[in-house]
Formats: C-alpha cells, sequence, structure tokens
C-alpha cells in the first residue's frame, strides 16, 4: 500500500463517516411518511433531510468510497507506488470543502431541492458551487486512474493491465462520462441562475443534462461492487476467478452501455418525442447482458471454490463455501437483492410499464434496494477485506461482520419489499405528509410501518458498521497478509489491445453520445426553449404554510 | 498486438466487432423507434412514415406551450355600464313610456304591480334595471316566454322611455333610497333567512344580499327585492343555480346562487316578499 495508505484509509473514513448520519436521516424520514408520531414533525425539515440523505450517499459516501478504493487498487494490484499522491490530496481537500459548503447549505434550509436538482427549483448558489467542487474535485482522481493505468503499460509493454486496476480506470471513465451531465448543468444552467445572472432557468435542457448523469452514476456506485465480486471474491472462497476476459468484458460493456441511456428517466417528460425515449430506452436493456455476464461467470467462479473445496452433486458445492467469509456471505446476499431488484428495473425501463410506476415509492424502492442493498453491502465486504490491510490491525470478530451484513440485508429486504408494494397502490414519492384518514392512503398504512420497522433494522446494522471499523483500528498491530486478487483459472498472458485499454470504446461510446443525446440537447438551441421562471427555495419562508 | 490498436482500423476483430454491433443496435433502435413503432397508433389511422419520424422527433403541428383549453366567449350581457348607456337611461321620457306600458299591463299589472309570483312587480323598479333586462331579452341574453318578442319589437329608446316611467311609479317597490341598512345583524343570527340577508355566509363565500339589493344600499343594475313576489324572488334564485338564467354581469348571483339549498332560496324569498300580498292589494 506503501504512499496511499493514509489516502485510502481518510478517504474511506469521509464515506463512512457520512454514511451513518445519512441512514440516521434516512431512518427518521421513513418515521416522518409513517402513520406513526415523529420527533420534530416537519415539512420542510423533511425535504431539507432528503436532500442531504440523497446528496450525502449519492455523491459524498459514493465517490470517497470510489476513490479511496482507486488508491488503494492502483497501489496493491499495480505493484508500485501511486503517482501523483500530492495531487490526489488536493482533490480529496477540493471534495471535502465542497461537501462542507453543500451540507452547511441544507443545514441551513436554503437548498431543499433534492440530491437531482429538479429545475426550476432553485437554491442557494453555495450549494450548487459545493456540489461542483465535490464532483469537479473527483476529475482529478479520474485524472490520477487514467496515468497510473498508462504509465504501467507504458512500462509494461505487452502484458495485461491488471484486472483490478483495469476495472477502476473503466470505473473512472465512466464517472467522468456521467458527470460531463451535471457539471454541465451546474456550470451552464443552475450557477447563472443562482448567482442572478439571468432570470429565467431552462428547466427542461437541465433535465436533459442531468439524465446523462442520472443512470451512468448508478453503475458508478455500482462499479466497486462489480470489482469485488471480480477480483475479491475467488480469492475470500478459496478459488480461482472463471475467467478474466468475461470481467474485461462486463467493465467495458458498463462503460459503453450506461451511458446513452439516461433519458429512460425522462419518460415522463414533455421536451422529448416518443423516438429518442424508445431509442435510450431500448439501449438499456442491454445493461442487462453485462449483469447476467457478471452473474454467470461469479456463479462460476464461486463452484469452482466450492467444488475445490470439497463440495459434490449439483448443488452441494454451495454448502461447501466459506458462508463466515464476510466477503463470500456478502456476493450472496448482494446477488439475492440484485436479482430482486434486477427485475424491477426491467419494469421501470420498460417505455409502458414505467407509466404505472412512474414517481411512485416503487422507484424508491427499487434504487435502495439496487444502491442500497446489492451495492452497499459490498462496501461493506471491501472494508471488511481492505481495513486489516490498509490499518495492519485485523478485524476483531469476523462473526460481527456477518451478524452485521445480515442485518442489513434483512433491513434493506423488509424496508424496500412493503415500500415496492405502496409504490403499486399508488403512493407517491417525495412527499412530506399523508394523511392517512383519506381510506385511499390508509391501505399503505400498514406497509408503512413495516417499512419504518426495516429502516431502524438498517439503523443498527450502518452503528454495527463503525463500531467494527472503530474496534479494530483501536485493536493491536499485527502482520497482516497482503491484499491478492483473484487468480484467473486460466491467467491472461497477452490480451488485445481492445481489451487492454479504452480507446476504441471511448470512440464507440463518443459516437453513440451524439446519436442519442445529439439531438434531444441540440433542438433546445434551435427549436424550443423551456426556460421557466425559478422556484427559489432559498428561503423557508417562500410559500405559505400548507403549500409546502 | 501493435496491430490492433486503432479504434478506427475496422480490419482488426475487435473494432470491427465493436462498431458493427454498435451501428446495429442503434439502427434497429432507431427503425423501431422512429418509424416501425411510430406509425401506430392506439387510438387512430397508422400515420405516413414522415409524419411518425416527425412525431418520434417531437415534432408536432401544434409544437408550442399548450395552450390552457378556452371555452368560446360568451357574454353575459350586451350592457355596459358606461356613460352613454347611463346618459340613456337618464334622459328616457316617462310620458312615451306610460304608452310604451301599455304592452307591459297585461301580465305585469293595471299599474306595474304584479298580481302573481310569475311576473315581477316593475313599479318603482329602478330605471337601469328595467333598461337592461330589456335588452337582455332582445339580445338573448336571458330568455323567458313573451319578453324577448316583446323587446325586441322595443327600440333602445323606446325602452329607456319605460323604465322611466315605471321608475318614477311610487306606488310599487319601495324606493331604496332613504331606506337605512338594518344594522345589527351578524353570523350569530338565528333566522337563516335574516342571516344570508344581511350577514351573508363568508365561509361558502356568499355576500350578504342587502348589499346590492337593499335594504339600505344598491349596486347599479341590481334591482330592490323588497314586497317583489317571493315566488318569483325563489324562482329566480333557482334559475341561476342552475345555469338557466346567466344574464349577470360578473356572474356573482349564479355564484351565489349554486351555494344556496332550495330551503335558504325559498327563505330569502319570503323575508323579501314580505309585504307583496299587501302591495298587490294596494296596487290593484
Amino acid at each position: 500500500m506503501q504512499n496511499s495508505r493514509n489516502l485510502a484509509l481518510w478517504h474511506y473514513w469521509v464515506a463512512f463517516g457520512t454514511f451513518l448520519p445519512a441512514v440516521l436521516l434516512g431512518a427518521w424520514q421513513m418515521l416522518m411518511r409513517s402513520p406513526l408520531p415523529a420527533p420534530l414533525d416537519d415539512p420542510d425539515a423533511y425535504y431539507a433531510s432528503v436532500t442531504l440523505h440523497g446528496t450525502a450517499m449519492a455523491y459524498v459516501v459514493t465517490t470517497f468510497f470510489a476513490m479511496g478504493f482507486g488508491y488503494a487498487i492502483a497501489a496493491t494490484s499495480l505493484g508500485r507506488p501511486v503517482r501523483g499522491v500530492a495531487a490526489a490530496w488536493i482533490g480529496f481537500f477540493i471534495c471535502l470543502i465542497g461537501t462542507v459548503m453543500a451540507v452547511a447549505t441544507v443545514f441551513a434550509g436554503k437548498a431543499s431541492v433534492l440530491y437531482t436538482f429538479y429545475p426550476p427549483l432553485l437554491a442557494s448558489p453555495w450549494y450548487y458551487l459545493g456540489a461542483f467542487l465535490l464532483i469537479g474535485g473527483s476529475m482529478i482522481w479520474v485524472v490520477l486512474m487514467v496515468v497510473n493505468m498508462t504509465a504501467w503499460k507504458h512500462d509494461n509493454p505487452g502484458r495485461p493491465v491488471p484486472l483490478a486496476m483495469f476495472a477502476i480506470t473503466a470505473t473512472a471513465l465512466l464517472w467522468a462520462w456521467a458527470a460531463s451531465g451535471v457539471l454541465i448543468e451546474l456550470a451552464g444552467i443552475l450557477l447563472p441562475r443562482a448567482f442572478g445572472w439571468s432570470d429565467l432557468i431552462d428547466a427542461a435542457l437541465g433535465r436533459t443534462l442531468f439524465s446523462v448523469t442520472l443512470h451512468a452514476i448508478v453503475y458508478f456506485w455500482l462499479m466497486p461492487a462489480y470489482i469485488a465480486f471480480y477480483t475479491l471474491v475467488a480469492e475470500a472462497a478459496g478459488g480461482r476467478l472463471y475467467s478474466d476476459t468475461m470481467g474485461r468484458l462486463t467493465f467495458i460493456m458498463f462503460l459503453v452501455f450506461s451511458l446513452p441511456v439516461g433519458m429512460h428517466h425522462l419518460l415522463a417528460d414533455p421536451e422529448h418525442g416518443s423516438g429518442f425515449k424508445f431509442l435510450q430506452s431500448f439501449l438499456t436493456f442491454l445493461v442487462a447482458l453485462p449483469t447476467l455476464l457478471t452473474v454467470f461467470s461469479i456463479s462460476a467462479t464461486l463452484e469452482i471454490a466450492g467444488r475445490h473445496r470439497g463440495g459434490r452433486g449439483l448443488l452441494g458445492w454451495i454448502g461447501a463455501l466459506p458462508w463466515n467469509e464476510p466477503m463470500v456471505l456478502a456476493v450472496g446476499l448482494s446477488l439475492v437483492m440484485l436479482g430482486l431488484g434486477g427485475f424491477g428495473g426491467l419494469i421501470n425501463m420498460s417505455y409502458a410499464m414505467n407509466l404505472m410506476i412512474h414517481n411512485t415509492s416503487w422507484v424508491t424502492a427499487h434504487f435502495h434496494l439496487i444502491f442500497g442493498g446489492t451495492t452497499v453491502i459490498m462496501y461493506f465486504a471491501i472494508a471488511y477485506e481492505m481495513w486489516p490491510r490498509i490499518t495492519g490491525k485485523p478485524l476483531r470478530s469476523k462473526r460481527l461482520a456477518s451478524w452485521q451484513l445480515w442485518l442489513w440485508f434483512w433491513g434493506m429486504l423488509i424496508t424496500t419489499i412493503p415500500w415496492h408494494i405502496a409504490g403499486l397502490m399508488g403512493q407517491p414519492r417525495r412527499i412530506a405528509i399523508f394523511d392517512y384518514s383519506i381510506p385511499l392512503v390508509a391501505r399503505t398504512a400498514p406497509l408503512v410501518i413495516i417499512s419504518v420497522i426495516g429502516g431502524l433494522v438498517l439503523l443498527v446494522a450502518a452503528t454495527l458498521l463503525i463500531i467494527i471499523l472503530v474496534r479494530s483500528h483501536l485493536g493491536e498491530r499485527v502482520l497482516a497478509q497482503p491484499l491478492r486478487y483473484a487468480l484467473a483459472v486460466n491467467p491472461p498472458r497477452q490480451v488485445p489491445a481492445a481489451l487492454n485499454g479504452f480507446a476504441l470504446w471511448n470512440a464507440i461510446l463518443l459516437v453513440t453520445m451524439v446519436v442519442t443525446y445529439g439531438y434531444p440537447i441540440g433542438q433546445f438551441f434551435f427549436l424550443k426553449s423551456h426556460s421557466v421562471p425559478a422556484i427559489e427555495v432559498t428561503s423557508q419562508e417562500s410559500a405559505p404554510t400548507g403549500v409546502r | 498486438m501493435a496491430r490492433d490498436r486503432g479504434p478506427f482500423t475496422l480490419d482488426n476483430p475487435w473494432p470491427r466487432i465493436g462498431w458493427w454491433s454498435t451501428g446495429g443496435l442503434l439502427a434497429v433502435a432507431v427503425i423501431l423507434g422512429f418509424i416501425v413503432l411510430g406509425r401506430e397508433q392506439q387510438n387512430g389511422p397508422t400515420l405516413g412514415t414522415w409524419t411518425a419520424i416527425c412525431r418520434a422527433l417531437g415534432i408536432t403541428a401544434d409544437i408550442g406551450p399548450a395552450g390552457e383549453p378556452q371555452p368560446p366567449l360568451r357574454t353575459p350581457s350586451r350592457i355596459a355600464w358606461t356613460s352613454a348607456t347611463l346618459a340613456q337611461v337618464a334622459g328616457g321620457n316617462a310620458e312615451h313610456g306610460a304608452f310604451v306600458a301599455l304592452n307591459c299591463t297585461a301580465c305585469h299589472g293595471e299599474q306595474g304591480v304584479s298580481q302573481t309570483g310569475l311576473y315581477p312587480t316593475l313599479a318603482g323598479m329602478d330605471a337601469t334595471v328595467i333598461y337592461k333586462q330589456l335588452d337582455d331579452f332582445r339580445s338573448g341574453k336571458r330568455s323567458w316566454g313573451a319578453m324577448n318578442a316583446i323587446a325586441l319589437a322595443l327600440s333602445p329608446q323606446d325602452s329607456a322611455d319605460v323604465a322611466a316611467y315605471y321608475a318614477s311609479r311610487r306606488n310599487g317597490l319601495p324606493p331604496v333610497a332613504g331606506e337605512r341598512f338594518q344594522a345589527g345583524h351578524t353570523l350569530r343570527e338565528s333566522d337563516p333567512a335574516i342571516r344570508l340577508a344581511f350577514a351573508g355566509d363568508p365561509a361558502r363565500g356568499i355576500p350578504p344580499c342587502a348589499a346590492c339589493h337593499g335594504p339600505g344600499a344598491q349596486k347599479l343594475g341590481a334591482p330592490q327585492l323588497k314586497t317583489q313576489p317571493p315566488d318569483y324572488i325563489e324562482r329566480q334564485l333557482a334559475a341561476f343555480a342552475q345555469g338557466f338564467r346567466r344574464n349577470d354581469i360578473n356572474e356573482q348571483m349564479r355564484t351565489i346562487a349554486v351555494q344556496l339549498s332550495s330551503d335558504e332560496m325559498h327563505l330569502v324569498g319570503q323575508l323579501y316578499g314580505a309585504g307583496a300580498a299587501a302591495a298587490q292589494v294596494a296596487g290593484r
């Protein structure tokens, strides 16, 4: 880990330090929406909390975690010091300052616009500036990942880039492409209006630009989990990776397929014609390819490990796996949640079926199951794997870690399954108060109460995570095993240039983006303008009571 | 290795596979989204290819901000209270009006005092009110029996004359001028008719009747109601509530009447028409 030890550790601690209070906010929001009495029963506080929860989880936790993971991978997989550590620290502090600015503005009640911004809602410029610094600062990390991979390739001509490094570079490039949408929206639309340089706000263009970010960002969140699937699981299970090439193809496909698809978030928006909505909805289905490829190859990897450990018969290898290893347990639970959430996703991305669940709690439940479940449980497992390597201090108890993973798993299922059903019954999302005396709303009350219980279980699990990590810090230093990445059954000696770099895929992605987004964005400049007056939420007294 | 480096060299397998599959997928999606599926309409004939492509791009004939659906323009009355109108009413010739009024006596009474609940008393009614109602009958803004045909036979000047004649009669409706507003009635008033007439019902957006119809106040164009036959008052309220009568310029009577129960209409009619029976005997 050499010079990147502290770098990775600080990134992880910012991520997990933000995570716990954000979970607390989430649990309170569930309580607030329920028929049960909640402390601080105030709709304004609710929307500020939703903004804070979303901003913390979607931008802060994930970006810091991915950056820390990236630096750790660059050091361990390439087996040499990370280049540009000074720049990395500068990036860390820019992101940290941005985080503090954004969080402070939301706390001041001047930015309750939710993390997706929703123009023409307008927040204080400090919030947008904070978000810009946080996302923009992470671009330094993107450059460093590319620089480190390129430099290694230059020094090792003809050798395949280690899969972990290849994958984290794909993640970095994916994030650069994804972030371009939100950065342009912030710099070109939201900040000029927030500073008062323009009177109107082009809400439709803003939403379209954000859609570039909105779907790819979830794959940016998901990628560390997939990297763990491909590079850490086999080693923890005591076997070998089924296929290195499938891993490379998976990450390449995620890079190409997760971007030209964001307009399936705008299926109910009036500013676009049906053609591009269908086109991007169609391309979204291709994301199933790398997902199913991964499910197949990780199952195969686990089977190899299980049979190696003496498992026999059609399914006997499953029982032979070391389920007491947090990484193995996490991958099992993660794949269960991916299965449930993935099928929900097929409904969301379908042009016609989406109308049934658009803007209902179903959508919120879906992304909590996929992100909060599938993805974050792998973040935990990665932390349990990385912490001993970074600090030199092992986890005090793997049993407690397994408990934490199980609690999180059940908490997430108990929260999201009733939430899905409430959405199907028509419960809208982004609503602070429900009048449960209305018969139509009253039907959802038992479901919402079950979700609250799940939220409390999640809060316990999140607290347990911090306890486990802090206990590890307080323990004694022992000589830790170096982090070893999974060896493939057939380790690659040579791979085609197309599977060892990203030039071809970036070129393909650029053309695809121009085809899929060129007209939808370009039309605003020559066909129609959607500039509307902004709705300022910078002062809480802006709306009369009862209208908020 | 060095051979297959460029992303645009199509003779190498990976770029060839990448570009061809990307192009193929985009082509399939574009053909499906812009032509095949775009042509099919759920509730209409299949579109032409060009129309389908334009629709899929979001370009339709009605592109532009969606307008609020506008109901056809309908004015409740031709009368506006301009100084010209008021001057014409004020210049009515009562003597000629008495001659015109011979047409009215069959229904509205010899002396302009209605003997039945079917017709209103005209004697003593404000001239602007009669002038406006005659014009509304003439233009079809208000419909009732023979009145439309009678009004069509009258010129605007005839209307002003007959209005002046009836306004000058002292045997019918008491003039509003000189009456005092009956203070002291509040929302706590127990008689619902008195409460409605003098305090209204703010919770339902109903102003007091007396604010326009007297006693104690009168708004331009609003008839005084005291000693008007109660059945007539009640029926007009019902007509406003049901939308049969729509010639109140600011829609105020339709807004109010639709909030009233039929019991309330009856009670208000009784309240204002209290002296009608005595007036009928006197006005024979």
